[in-house]
């Protein structure tokens, strides 16, 4: 019978396992848009990246992310989730986890990965044992009361992003009162606006992940 | 008889939320009830019946016991190059690669030592990592004797390929518990059988390789395989 070996060495060698970053949020709130544009601005401050999506039904979102010219389209992996958004996320990442492992497997120097979730309901979050971060992403068009409701995604996430604020005035949503309940369901931990249509905010957004995820000064 | 430590922990490793990525997979049902192949309880057992009669008891599971058995891991490595050799369907070997590396990866993480040195040797190796040789590392891991890996492999597939049928809305809930049981009858059946240690593994499912290798044609699918 095989006795347990000692691994390999390159399977050994010193390396730092990138931090693993996710981004979950009801469908159509803004998910692909941030990573669009937190790709060139994280590029910009010399972070080495790769990006996992979990397209529900097609691969669009690894398609749009390949073809936007931003990132080399080997760094960006697509993992199916066979109808089912929240567990390859939650009770059962581990096809994430290999194609994480995958990417730090390809690309040695890789600091830092983002993983979009496939579109899901305000219940969704992230296993601590996929992410070392999450966020989650609502957006202004899908109601001023969407904090109120404490779902498990906008109270539990690391970072609570509301996307769209352009949008404030033309769904008649009073973002001061939005931003203010959303602090408070979640106790005063962080929220941040963003327009990821003209990319206002994304500073917040980078500045957040520099401190607490890649603990850069 | 299966004593009370053995049956739980089947229970555990054959239950459907064992973190292994099963649920992502459907070894063809999608693609068949895309083509209008698949539709109701009746096809559903039928499809269950050829997965398990010509491709699981005759190339997964004496491809599994010769890993099993195997006595270092170059044996084992030679039996996930057959499996590579010997699948033409590039779907279906990667879909095979990525369910079985996803089975080593939870027993590995928990610390099964046969699990880690194999999952090492993986690490430079891009053909391994198929699902049955998984298997054999991971339930020689949890202690299963090869009775109960076997069972417990024929169960998982089973159990995942229903499911699938499920989210796929080709049965109800109820119709796939029915579904179940006639699938567990045949899977007693071909239990009861042992498998010779020399047995050539040999497949012939050509509707479902050919369901499988179509998988990338789609442009709207939910699942990996
Ligand atoms: N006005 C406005 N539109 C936005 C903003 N951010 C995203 N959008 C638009 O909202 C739509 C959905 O954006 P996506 O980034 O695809 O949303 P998603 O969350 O990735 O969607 P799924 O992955 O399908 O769940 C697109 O048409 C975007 O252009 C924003 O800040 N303002
Ligand atoms: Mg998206």
């Amino acid at each position: 019978m095989i006795e347990a070996g000692k691994t390999s060495a390159t399977a050994t060698a010193a390396r730092l396992p990138a931090a693993r970053v996710g981004i979950g949020g009801p469908v159509g709130s803004g998910k692909t848009a941030l990573v669009e544009r937190l790709i060139p601005a994280l590029a910009a401050r010399g972070v080495d990246l790769a990006v996992i999506t979990n397209d529900l039904v097609t691969a669009e979102d690894a398609e749009r992310i390949r073809r936007s010219g931003l990132i080399d389209p080997a760094r960006v992996s697509a993992v199916e989730a066979g109808a089912c958004p929240h567990t390859v996320i939650r009770e059962d990442p581990t096809l994430n986890i290999e194609a994480a492992d995958e990417l730090e497997r390809r690309f040695p120097g890789v600091e830092l990965i983002l993983l979009e979730s496939g579109g899901d309901n305000l219940a969704s979050t992230f296993s601590r044992d996929l992410t070392d971060f999450w966020m989650f992403v609502i957006d202004v068009g899908g109601g001023g009361d969407i904090p109120r409701k404490r779902g498990p995604g906008v109270v539990r996430c690391d970072l609570l992003v509301i996307n769209k604020t352009d949008l404030a005035p033309h769904v008649g949503v009073d973002l001061e009162l939005m931003h203010a309940q959303a602090l408070a369901v979640r106790d005063g931990r962080p929220v941040l606006l963003t327009n990821c249509r003209s990319g206002e905010g994304i500073d917040a957004v980078v500045a957040m992940l520099e401190s607490q995820v890649l603990f850069r000064a | 008889m299966i004593d009370v430590p053995t049956a739980l922990a089947l229970l555990q490793y054959g239950d459907s939320a064992y973190p292994a990525g099963g649920f992502a997979f459907s070894w063809g049902i999608e693609g068949l009830i895309a083509d209008g192949l698949l539709d109701g309880r009746q096809d559903l057992d039928d499809f269950v019946w050829e997965q398990l009669s010509s491709r699981w008891n005759s190339m997964d599971r004496p491809l599994m016991a010769r890993a099993y058995r195997a006595g270092d891991i170059t044996a084992l490595a030679a039996v996930d190059r057959t499996i590579e050799g010997a699948t033409p369907s590039r779907p279906m070997r990667e879909g095979s690669r990525r369910a079985g590396r996803a089975l080593l990866g939870v027993s590995a993480r928990n610390g099964g030592a046969l699990s880690l040195s194999y999952r090492a040797v993986l690490a430079d190796d891009t053909c391994g990592g198929h699902l049955p040789v998984a298997q054999a590392v991971v339930y020689r891991d949890a202690g299963l004797e090869l009775p109960s890996a076997e069972l417990v492999s024929g169960w998982t597939m089973v159990n995942g390929l229903v499911s699938a049928a499920v989210r796929l809305g080709s049965v109800g809930h109820l119709e796939a518990q029915r579904c179940l049981e006639t699938a567990r009858s045949g899977l007693a059946e071909l239990l009861a059988e042992p498998v010779a240690a020399d047995a050539e593994p040999w497949s012939f499912t050509p509707l479902i390789d050919i369901a499988v290798s179509r998988v990338r044609c789609r442009a709207t699918r939910l699942f990996t395989t």
